[in-house]
């Protein structure tokens, strides 16, 4: 635009400018806009975004305006249901992407196999029995739960006799531990979306975490290099201890938090 | 303070990989014993393109370790030293 060009002009060039069409709807309420709106005051409008004109902010303008275009003609030409959820379609977006991630994994794990391949011990032999016998490794914590004779009592009404074997003890104490796992979920229905909003059972958390750990540790004592009646009360003041931070630390971070993050989710799921 | 962190991730998984690739071709002789960390092979024996790349896996190696601790240590406490200092 010139400076010699009179008001008028001006006017009425500014008002045909094909340069300066707004794409977006602009601020006049769009009769083609199907009613998409932004979900709140805080996601920037189209305009805001087009501003930006390099590099990657430029080619995620481009990306999120061709798609919402797709979906904006999707809605115009079809009967198409009017919903509060804005998604991408599954061919091309969806699948492209996830291909590619696909090959970026698929040669990863090539690469790897390649490049540093686990070592493959000989055959088993049946004939020998081995020095070490475990299970897997993941059942470690079972195995453990089987190691803790010490806290059997003995009754001196039976004349210092224990009530049951060790071995029905160990058994026992797996009831215990899996019958703690399944009442948790009574207890607290998981209404928090993350650990700060309820420290109390992130605390709780943590110390299953912990015990799960410990407890395969006491489970492989003989392997480990440590006072075995250390490790034994380590096995259960870690878990304690670690819950005990692990809850001061997140009641400590409760006044930053945003609870706010959490609007639209506590319109489906509201809090008790 | 997510984007530090995010670009010492990268530093670290992007030089870290370069390093298991160079390690595992010249410091893995066998694949049932030391791996990665064997020494390096006699450089006489290496040509070239085997001595650049005995270099540039200790330069790798050092690169993902101080990277990362750049801008997941250095960087930040710069930063709360100059917000500390500016109250």
């Amino acid at each position: 635009m010139t400076g010699d060009t009179t008001d008028g002009q001006t006017e009425s060039a500014t008002d045909s400018d094909p340069g300066d069409v707004a794409t977006d709807g602009g601020d006049e309420a769009a009769a083609d806009g199907a009613g998409i709106v932004p979900p709140d005051g805080e996601t920037p409008t189209w305009s805001e975004r087009k501003q930006r004109s390099q590099g990657l902010s430029r080619l995620t303008y481009e990306y999120f305006e061709r798609s919402r275009r797709e979906d904006q003609d999707l809605r115009q030409q079809s009967s198409y249901v009017e919903r509060d959820v804005l998604a991408f379609p599954t061919w091309p977006h969806e699948t492209v992407r996830n291909l590619a991630l696909m090959s970026f994994f698929v040669g990863m794990i090539l690469l790897l196999s390649a490049l540093v391949p686990p070592h493959l011990p000989g055959p088993a032999d049946s004939g020998s029995t081995p020095a070490v016998i475990l299970p897997d490794w993941y059942l470690y914590w079972s195995f453990g739960l089987l190691k803790l004779g010490p806290l059997n009592p003995d009754l001196s009404l039976l004349g210092g006799q224990k009530l049951m074997a060790d071995r029905t003890y160990g058994v026992l104490a797996n009831l215990v531990v899996v019958g703690a796992v399944a009442v948790v979920p009574f207890l607290n229905k998981g209404s928090a979306r993350r650990p700060v909003e309820q420290p109390f059972w992130a605390g709780v958390g943590v110390m299953g975490v912990v015990f799960a750990f410990t407890i395969a540790v006491l489970s492989v004592k003989n392997l480990v290099s440590m006072d075995s009646h250390l490790l034994f009360d380590l096995a259960f003041l870690a878990p304690i201890v670690c819950g005990i931070i692990a809850y001061s630390v997140l009641r400590a971070m409760r006044e930053g938090y945003m609870f706010d993050l959490n609007r639209r989710y506590y319109r489906l799921r509201p809090p008790k | 303070m997510a984007d530090e962190f995010a670009k010492g991730l990268g530093i670290l998984v992007t030089a870290g990989l370069g390093w298991l690739m160079i390690a595992a071709t010249y410091n893995t002789p066998t694949f049932e014993g030391r791996q990665l960390a064997a020494p390096n092979p006699d450089p006489e024996t290496l040509n070239l393109y085997g001595q650049i790349a005995i270099t540039l896996k200790d330069l790798l190696f050092w690169f993902a370790i101080l990277g990362a601790l750049t801008f997941w240590v250095v960087i930040p406490a710069i930063e709360q030293a100059r917000k500390a200092r500016s109250e």
